[in-house]
């Protein structure tokens, strides 16, 4: 990491990376993340038009602009931004190139990053926790911390400073280069082992049906003991399909709840579970 | 009561402004790091503990679809862990009371944030434009407001709500807890399939099915599999990488190969 950075725009630098994570600050569907970002950049912005009021208005209107990503690329865009306010006021980029790159770098961040940090780290970390609090262990607790909140920042403070450092043309490179979509299917292929791994764990059908085969005393046979001997957790993984062939058909996570409520309701009303 | 719902609505407003707000991780306000300490305070460490363990599995992937949330997973992990531990009942009890109260809450917030935070986006800009510094001052401040109105949604629901839950639940048929605990078990498959309809690919599919064979028939544990998820998905990154890079190359060369053609035309 480049440390030659003048006393004052170190210090700049360092109040912006802990601005950087005020992501979700006065949060509304309407502008989303526009709040925290104008505060995240408002140390640099301070700085560079602290003599001209016109351009710090051009410049907070930029920043006040829609803005929703994932929070550790919301640090890489911030520091890229300031890096290309900088290049502005010395009359190199318009003010419509430093909108037009953030609004390009929202939706394809947001989607690699939610697949790093969300789907992947975020799984890895509660699996882990959960099985050491399950025994009542604090330990998982303090382990799900260090590695899915720490991380965060720790990507924060590095991306935020690659993001100052690197430029526009770096930018061109990695998302034309297609290692964004290998990075996202890799994480993908951890992400989903872990959730089938937990899917066999946890997801639980607590299917109580005593079916009397032979009509004989002692002919009782569980069906649920058998299938779990049989294939074990096949119940879980055919409902966890059943459920993803529904969310494909549109269905909202409310609908589905519903839906088990019922099946569950219903199903203990006829005891079979 | 009172006592008790004071701790439990001071616990929440510090861990959802401290970590929502002042450092967006999203990671101090999950089930099982909460849950922990409303057990604390409320003197039963373990039972948090545990319950944040299976709140996490239940609430795994239900927040993951932007912007709709079916339920409130701080929310309903605050109140199943209070009802449990006030009322000393058993553990399933409050984990099946989670989700129909969580969705109740859930509500609430949605309508905040389209009653409060929406309408004041213009009065955001006009702010910032003209005070920079009041500008951050007061957003700080909102936000603390913002989180003050669950809190205390919170403190209400505790302190005057859950005697009356607890009657109510006791003059219900036996038919409808036994119901609502066997709904708390599918319904962590709720959440699991919205992270594998997100996370899905047909070329990647098939992991899914390595994962739980190492769960269900090899029992291993959840650290040997994501590590041997890790070293997979390491392989396979370079893998593509190699083959990305050779293209790269190929096109860098074939370019090249033109160039020195039409040159070679043009020198004719």
């Amino acid at each position: 990491m480049a440390n030659n950075y003048t006393p004052s725009e170190k210090k700049i630098l360092d109040k912006m990376f802990l601005y950087s994570h005020l992501v979700f600050i006065s949060f509304s569907m309407v502008k989303m993340e526009a709040n925290g970002f104008t505060i995240t950049m408002s140390p640099m912005l301070e700085e560079l038009y602290k003599d001209d009021p016109e351009a710090m208005k051009e410049a907070v209107a930029r920043h006040q602009q829609f803005f929703n990503t994932h929070a550790v690329p919301f640090s890489f865009i911030a520091g890229l931004a300031a890096a290309m306010e900088k290049q502005h006021k010395e009359g190199k980029v318009d003010g419509a190139t430093i909108e037009n790159i953030k609004a390009a770098l929202m939706g394809p961040t947001a989607g690699m990053f939610d697949s790093l940090f969300f789907n992947c780290l975020r799984v890895i970390a509660a699996g882990i926790a959960i099985g050491l609090c399950r025994n009542g262990n604090f330990l998982g607790v303090i382990i799900f911390l260090l590695l899915y909140g720490f991380t965060q920042s720790i990507a924060k403070y590095l991306l935020f400073h690659a993001g100052y450092n690197l430029g526009t043309s770096f930018i061109d490179q990695v998302f034309n280069s297609g290692l964004i979509q290998v990075l996202t299917k890799c994480a993908g292929i951890l992400g989903l082992m872990m959730v089938g791994a937990m899917t066999a764990n946890m997801v639980n059908i607590p299917l109580n049906l005593v079916v009397n085969t032979t009509g004989a005393e002692g002919g009782a046979v569980n069906v649920g003991e058998i299938i779990n001997s049989v294939f074990p957790g096949l119940l879980g993984v055919v409902a966890l399909f059943v459920m993803v062939a529904l969310i494909k058909k549109g269905w909202k996570p409310s609908q589905l709840i519903l839906l088990i409520f019922a099946i569950a309701l219903v199903g203990a009303l006829i005891h079979i579970f | 009561m009172v006592g008790a719902a004071l701790k439990i609505c001071i616990v929440y407003f510090l861990f959802a402004y401290g970590d929502e707000i002042l450092l967006s991780w999203q990671c101090l306000t999950r089930p099982i790091v909460i849950a922990p300490f409303i057990g604390l305070v409320l003197g039963d460490m373990g039972t948090g503990i545990k319950m944040g363990a299976e709140l996490e599995a239940i609430f795994m992937g239900i927040s993951a679809i932007g912007g709709v949330i079916a339920a409130d997973a701080t929310l309903s992990t605050v109140i199943a862990v209070a009802y449990t531990i006030l009322n000393g009942t058993p553990m399933t009890d409050g984990l099946a009371l989670a989700f129909p109260i969580g969705t109740v809450l859930t509500s609430i917030n949605s309508l905040t944030m389209s009653l409060i935070s929406n309408p004041l986006a213009a009065y955001w800009e006009d702010l910032a434009a003209r005070d920079l510094k009041a500008f951050k001052v007061q957003n700080f401040l909102f936000a603390a407001v913002m989180k003050i109105i669950p809190s205390l949604i919170i403190f209400v629901a505790v302190a005057f709500g859950i005697e009356g839950l607890s009657k109510l639940l006791a003059s219900l048929p036996p038919f409808v807890m036994t119901g609502l605990g066997a709904a708390s078990g599918m319904m962590i498959g709720v959440g699991f399939a919205i992270l594998t309809s997100m996370i899905w690919d047909g070329e990647i599919g098939i992991f899914f099915f390595v994962g739980y064979v190492m769960a269900a028939y090899m029992h291993l544990d959840t650290v040997a599999i994501a590590i041997l998820g890790a070293a997979i998905a390491i392989t396979m990154f370079f893998s593509y990488k190699r083959n990305i890079d050779l293209k790269n190359e190929l096109l860098a060369a074939g370019v090249n190969a033109n160039n020195a053609a039409a040159g070679e035309e043009d020198f004719f």
